[in-house]
């Protein structure tokens, strides 16, 4: 048990913070809380910033940050609908209508792409902080989008396609958790048993000593800005088909919520550190406290970013205990 | 009054029950300069933290000036005059160097406004306790290592201290650099202060101390005087071990060499240089810091790339314009500074070893094959004798020498030609220093060609068969086997 309390301390501190939480809205809201129509919400709803999580973990393990993910997202999204909606057949076969999908999701995932190469070769080649030069992209992508729609959702999206982002496959698993679950398999196997995986937590740690023991650093940083932002595009597709539009802000409070998340789950954009098991982990406790908010009604929706706030520094502050010297001090003057 | 100024008697520090001090005694005299000598991870600095107030010590007594003192706190040690200076100086590298002398008093005395002609008078009074010249106004940080440690000296006088303790305060000097900080400090020593110095360079401590305390796992296992001890005694002392100073012996030079540079300039870094080298080879690349030679390797490694010359790897003309290049070259390069540019501290052991072999490491697809890469880090753990239980602890967790042990292991588990060594023993203590010489020869032997640069003589003449010495980026002079020598060396350098 200590050994493991010692070896897992994030998972401890996440899976005690999900305790705190559940006996607290227990009592709350027990009545509320302990229904399917709630635990479906929770399962239908973290897998969009859930995606998005996943890909930007890449950039966080790498030492580096990316704020420009759901501008992008959006942008790509919206010209991926507006690909959809001009050229959905009326009246057309299911297998027409898949392939207009097919197209415009590629269409997506190639914008989204370019976004990650903006944003790499900003940072790697020509040494921009990766704060000022992802928050500079996320303007450009937010100004596009909004000089093209005038701030308006693009509405047309595929009637199939909402069907399908609403369906349950095999009858019981929600099409976004599906999601979800894939891109967490392909994200885990990369971190965890393959060269690349084994390069990016050790160029996160030193990316000078990465390079002078012969890795690609700007190729690899590239490489991971690349599919960071394809995951987080992915995620805003998933967007699309529950508001069943595009919007140039949708979703823009999901930046500081996965940043709240990959920090909760201890993958500090210091690099070279965190687990994607504790990122899963920490995804599902942000969704509960999310879920639980919501159902005080009299409570002022705003009132939200104010706890996400808080919670981040709460977060902050145990995070340089576990990780830093605050622990270890402590331990050696006992 | 005492004939001590420091003494101390039957220190013990712990810490989380690791015994760090077990009873050490030792007595600083005044007007002299005492050694603290020993291998890292001997308790060196701890002791220090605890003379200056940072660590309270669990048991022992101190005097000071015949006094006993109960508790020390930095301040309180600061008022009794005793000052450090550690080995990142603690200098603030954007101001000039007339604020930094003049900060610490101005804090101390409480003043609240900025008078530049007070700052510029006390620093002013700084720099002529020891008669240095230098600009008030230039940038801290833009001052050689060497100039820096003397404002922090300077600095340290302006508090009337009357112990000064250097921390290792030769690690990154050139060997004039020593020799000017020597002179100060015989200077300071003759006006009545004491001074600790620590070290575990032989040769430093026979040249400048009058006392040795050496130190091994905590408790102190000589001192007196340095006089009555031989280098052979010290170094067994410090290591507990017989240490044997082999030189380099080649006995497998290829006639072919296989690696050879003609005419490579990169203007302001060097100029024209042309060397070759044999398998088999060790050969030594020395000079002053600024020499151009670092320069140079880095450009043999791709990291600094020549504006015209040729480099030639076995028989074929070759241009190495990144480290993946001379990585598939089957050249290794091992950096300067192992902190910075070696090591993932914050990483296990193991995948340090292996970070440059992943690719034999891992199939055809890029899945990595996890407990191949344990295998070949515990073999190089058995092989360099590095001192871990575990190879999958992190590599902060071991001392320099072990770090360095790292940084090699990376390079040599690869196939290689040309291994080039940046100042490989650089902070390392003499055992693992011999342990890294002893693998270099042996390797050397079997048909390695090694480059070492360096600027520590003594490890120059002894590894190497072959020595090229460089001056303001160019070639001043070659030497090989019986003319390599510390004098030939010095002769040319000056």
């Amino acid at each position: 048990m200590k050994e493991f309390v010692n070896k897992n301390r994030y998972m401890t501190m996440l899976l005690g913070l999900l305790a705190v939480i559940l006996v607290l809205f227990t009592i709350t809201k027990g009545s509320l809380l302990w229904t399917g129509g709630t635990w479906k919400g929770i399962v239908m709803q973290f897998p969009e910033y859930g995606v998005i999580t996943l890909g930007i973990m890449f950039c966080f393990v790498s030492g580096h940050i990316d704020m420009s993910f759901v501008a992008l997202g959006d942008f790509a999204s919206i010209i991926a609908v507006r690909y959809m909606a001009a050229h959905t057949p009326e009246n057309g076969t299911n297998g027409q209508i898949m392939g207009v999908i097919l197209v415009g999701l590629l269409i997506a995932v190639l914008i989204g792409a370019l976004g990650g190469v903006i944003n790499g070769v900003l940072i790697a080649y020509l040494n921009i902080p990766p704060v000022m030069a992802t928050i500079a992209m996320q303007l450009v992508w937010l100004g596009l989008s909004t000089a093209l729609t005038q701030g308006y959702a693009v509405n047309g999206v595929p009637a199939l396609y909402t069907e399908i982002g609403h369906s349950n496959v095999f009858g019981f698993i929600p099409f976004p958790l599906l999601v979800f679950i894939i891109v967490f398999i392909i994200c885990a196997f990369l971190l965890k048993f393959t060269t690349y995986g084994e390069k990016l937590y050790m160029l996160g740690s030193n990316i000078k000593a990465a390079k002078f023991s012969g890795i690609n650093t700007k190729a690899m940083l590239i490489g991971t800005f690349v599919f960071a932002d394809v995951v987080a595009t992915i995620g805003c597709m998933l967007m699309v088909s529950s508001n069943n539009s595009a919007k140039a802000d949708y979703g823009t409070s999901y930046v500081m919520q996965v940043i709240l998340i990959l920090v909760l789950a201890g993958v500090l954009p210091d690099g070279g550190l965190g687990k994607i098991t504790n990122v899963v982990l920490a995804i599902v406790t942000v969704q509960i406290i999310s879920s639980c908010i919501n159902m005080f009604k009299d409570l002022n929706i705003y009132y939200a970013n104010m706890i996400w706030g808080g919670l981040l520094i709460v977060v902050l502050i145990l995070g340089t205990k576990l990780n830093g010297e605050g622990l270890i001090r402590k331990k050696k003057k006992a | 009054m005492s004939e001590y100024l420091l003494e101390m008697k039957g220190i013990c520090k712990s810490f989380a029950g690791v015994r760090a001090l077990d009873h050490v005694n030792f007595k600083v005299r005044p007007g002299k300069v005492m050694c603290l000598a020993g291998e890292n991870g001997c308790g060196k600095s701890t002791l220090v933290k605890i003379i200056s107030g940072v660590y309270t010590r669990d048991e022992g007594e101190v005097i000071f000036e015949g006094q006993p003192v109960t508790k020390i706190t930095p301040a309180e040690a600061t008022r009794m005059g005793i000052q450090v200076i550690y080995q990142d100086l603690s200098i603030f590298p954007n101001l000039t160097v007339m604020e930094n002398l003049a900060i610490n008093s101005e804090i101390t005395a409480g003043v609240k406004f900025v008078n530049r002609k007070r700052w510029e008078e006390t620093a002013k009074e700084a720099l002529s306790k020891i008669g240095y010249n230098i600009d008030l106004y230039a940038k801290m940080g833009e001052l050689s290592v060497a100039d820096k440690q003397l404002v922090a000296i300077c600095r340290a006088l302006l508090f009337n201290a009357k112990l000064i303790i250097m921390d290792e305060p030769t690690t990154a000097l050139t060997k004039k650099e020593v020799d000017a900080l020597f002179t100060t400090v015989r200077q300071l020593r003759d006006s009545g202060i004491a001074i600790m110095f620590i070290s575990h360079k032989t040769e430093e401590i026979f040249e400048i101390s009058d006392d040795v305390c050496i130190m091994r796992n905590g408790k102190n296992v000589y001192s007196g005087l340095t006089s009555e001890l031989t280098p052979d005694q010290f170094t067994y002392y410090m290591t507990g071990r017989e240490l044997t100073n082999d030189r380099f012996e080649p006995k497998n030079i290829s006639r072919e060499p296989v690696l050879k540079v003609d005419q490579l300039t990169l203007p302001g870094n060097y100029e024209n240089v042309t060397f070759s080298l044999r398998k088999g080879e060790i050969l030594g690349i020395t000079g002053l810091l600024g020499s151009g030679r670092t320069e140079l390797a880095l450009s043999l490694f791709g990291l600094n790339n020549p504006k015209s010359g040729t480099i030639t790897l076995n028989g074929s003309q070759v241009k190495i314009t990144s480290p993946m290049k001379a990585q598939k070259l089957k050249i290794g390069y091992v950096p300067e500074d192992r902190l910075t540019e070696g090591l993932c501290l914050q990483q296990p052991i193991a995948d340090n070893i292996t970070l440059a072999s992943l690719k034999r490491l891992s199939n055809a697809l890029g899945i990595l094959k996890h407990q191949d890469i344990l295998d070949d880090a515990q073999i190089w753990k058995e092989k360099f004798s590095i001192a871990t239980d575990d190879v999958r602890k992190f590599a902060s967790t071991l001392s320099g020498g072990n770090q360095q042990k790292i940084v090699l292991s990376k390079w040599l588990s690869n196939d290689l030609d040309v291994l080039i060594l940046n100042g490989p023993t650089v902070g390392v203590d003499v055992g693992a220093k011999q342990d890294i010489h002893a693998l270099v020869h042996e390797l050397a032997n079997e048909g390695l060609a090694v480059i070492i640069i360096s600027d520590d003589l003594s490890e120059v003449v002894t590894n190497c068969n072959r020595v090229i010495v460089m001056k303001e980026g160019r070639i001043v002079g070659e030497m090989d086997g019986d003319q390599v020598t510390e004098d030939n060396i010095l002769e040319i350098i000056r």
